[in-house]
């Protein structure tokens, strides 16, 4: 009986209150560090290739794809398959499984090829934020066209 | 707890067991729902509190330059908010309470690369720990570490106030069983006691002598069942208890019939005695020895057939006493001049001991007992009367050898013989039984012993006030 009172008694007491713990495992780092988004263009052969600015910081969609539309610039190897105009600004906006992106162009600024260099630029950028590898995006043309419902994949990333 | 204290009745031990095993079931059943309900409070906390430190630092991330300055640090930290230890190679930018971080977390950062979580209790407080490296990814999705390592103290007092407020819930909720448990307890000892009461009424109404007392066995529990089994002990101890009696009856009745039916015979034969006894101056030495022999023999007959209508009296109780004013000196004085023991007798006696009893009764007991003292004693012989308030006494003692320590006990009994080899003693056997019996009669009593210097001392007690019955 005696031992019983004890025994609950010390069930009681140990109930209350957090007990510490060990170290537990808490889910994935977060990441989203870079020293510089990654802008793909078009080289002479019309391959698309990656171009890794040092910017510093990743920066967001925008801003790489605000970078994109600006050209390659420097030495000439590489050129864009895109006709920009003044405007760079773009808007990004990220839901499940698509990312949709709002471009100041119509589709006939871009090619075929200019399309893969915007969603390559968007996906890599998403990716490096710590983004999944599996979404696909979606580009929004200023003037109505079909190719603005497509859903899309870039061929260097999957 | 004092458990010397240990309830002894029924009643108290059904309801503390009662009470004891409710309290004891509720408190395990809130011990156990608060501790589960506390576990998922801590464990919904720690990853909530994971997921946004997580959720802070991806949302700054983007925006940090790499590698970083001590001004990027800062702004890490203050994003994550307070308590929180930021480090990259040599550098670190740390607040508050951030020193609490044990080296054991920052090398499990180092060696999982991913977040880590840990509760401690310091200064007093619950704390969680957070511990993250931050990453950075390529294109292709690789991760590799990016040195910097953010480290963040949350404070769990909110939570553990949650949670006692729970367990003091838990107490209360095992108290409020207490109030119900003592009222199921007092109606179950009830229903339990109410039977065993019964049964104990009626177990003492039998032993009073009732013995017609029987319980009303009610339901068809373990109770009853005990009920059922006292009730036909009872009836069977009634029927021996009858039949006992009637055997008993009928043996004294016996008795009285035949010592009756044995008296007309014997007074025929008496006077046919008497004349034989007339004529034994005429006869042979041989006939006369027979003759007187006969003689003897049927005078002890009538004896013990008289003592045995006497004994017969007394067992069918209508032996009465015939009460007249006695001086008790007298009375004895009378009984050994009658049998001619003056001369040999020692009579201290107190005068004017005047009592009320029945002369006839008194000279049967005086006689016997001075008779039995000539038999077996050895004179002289005693006889002493005292008086006290309440009662008289008349002491017989002798000088012989006394009472044995076995016959003691069987003086009084019928026919009993103290010497097995001396069958044919002149007593019919019956005299004591019918002293005793006598002694009784006046409410008094007759008990033998032993004096200190040997002989055996019979004492006969009478009440004085006898008046008053």
């Amino acid at each position: 009986m005696r031992t019983l009172v004890a025994l609950l008694g010390v069930l009681t007491l140990a109930g209350c209150g957090i007990q510490p713990s060990g170290v537990s495992d808490g889910g994935e780092a977060p990441t989203g560090l870079a020293t510089g988004p990654t802008l793909y263009f078009v080289d002479a052969s019309q391959h698309l290739v990656a171009q890794p600015r040092q910017g510093g910081r990743l920066g967001t969609i925008a801003d790489a794809i605000a970078l994109l539309l600006s050209g390659p610039g420097g030495t000439g190897k590489l050129h864009t398959e895109i006709t920009a105009g003044e405007v760079t600004r773009t808007d990004v906006a990220i839901s499940p499984g698509v990312i949709e992106v709002r471009l100041p162009l119509t589709v006939d600024d871009v090619t075929s090829l200019g399309i893969d260099q915007l969603v390559c630029t968007t996906l890599a950028v998403h990716i490096q934020s710590g983004g999944s590898r599996n979404v696909k995006v979606r580009l929004v043309f200023t003037l109505a066209t079909p190719e603005s419902d497509r859903l899309r994949t870039c061929p260097l990333i999957s | 707890m004092s458990w010397t204290l240990r309830p002894r009745g029924l009643r108290a031990r059904l309801v503390v067991a009662f009470v004891l095993v409710t309290v004891a079931g509720a408190t395990a059943a809130a011990w156990s729902s608060a501790r589960s309900a506390s576990t998922a409070l801590v464990t919904s906390n720690q990853q909530r509190l994971t997921a946004s430190t997580a959720d802070q630092l991806a949302a700054i991330t983007p925006e940090l330059s790499y590698p970083p300055d001590q001004a990027a640090l800062d702004r890490i930290r203050i994003a994550v908010g307070e308590n929180t230890l930021v480090t990259f190679r040599g550098m670190q930018s740390a607040d508050g309470a951030a020193g609490l971080v044990p080296g054991t977390l920052r090398t499990a950062v180092q060696e999982q690369r991913q977040m880590v979580a840990q509760r401690i209790t310091a200064e007093g407080k619950p704390w969680l720990l957070i511990g993250t490296p931050i990453m950075t990814t390529a294109v292709n999705g690789s991760r590799t570490p990016s040195g910097i390592e953010v480290y963040s103290v949350r404070d769990l007092t909110a939570v553990e106030q949650e949670i006692d407020s729970l367990t003091r819930t838990a107490v209360a909720t095992s108290a409020l069983a207490l109030l119900p448990a003592v009222f199921l307890a007092l109606l179950a000892a009830r229903s339990v006691l109410r039977p065993v009461r019964d049964l104990r009424d009626t177990a003492r109404r039998l032993a009073d002598g009732d013995l017609s007392a029987r319980t009303a066995p009610q339901g068809a529990d373990e109770l009853a069942a005990l009920t059922d089994t006292v009730n036909e002990m009872a009836a069977s101890l009634q029927d021996s208890m009858v039949t006992m009696q009637r055997m008993q009856s009928d043996a004294r009745r016996f008795a009285a019939d035949v010592s009756h039916e044995l008296r007309t015979p014997l007074s025929t034969l008496t006077a046919v005695v008497e004349v034989l006894a007339g004529t034994t101056a005429g006869m042979e030495p041989d006939a006369r020895e027979s003759a007187e022999l006969a003689v003897t023999e049927t005078e002890r007959l009538v004896r013990l057939v008289e003592d045995l209508m006497e004994v017969s009296r007394f067992d069918a109780g209508t032996a009465g006493l015939r009460l007249e004013e006695t001086n008790l000196a007298d009375a004895v004085r009378d009984c050994l001049r009658a049998r001619n023991w003056l001369d040999q007798v020692d009579l201290v006696a107190a005068d004017n001991v005047v009592l009320r009893c029945d002369r006839r009764r008194l000279d049967v007991i005086v006689a016997n007992l001075v008779g039995n003292a000539f038999r077996h004693g050895e004179p002289p012989v005693l006889v002493r009367i005292s008086v006290t308030q309440e009662e008289a006494a008349v002491e017989v003692t002798d000088n012989g050898p006394g009472l044995s320590e076995m016959v003691l006990p069987h003086v009084f009994d019928r026919f009993y013989k103290a010497d097995a080899a001396r069958t044919r003693t002149p007593g019919s056997g019956l005299g004591l039984a019918i002293a005793l019996e006598n002694a009784r009669l006046h409410s008094g009593d007759l008990t033998a012993s032993n004096n200190a210097h040997g002989g055996a001392r019979f004492t006969l007690l009478l009440p004085r006030g006898l008046e008053k019955l």
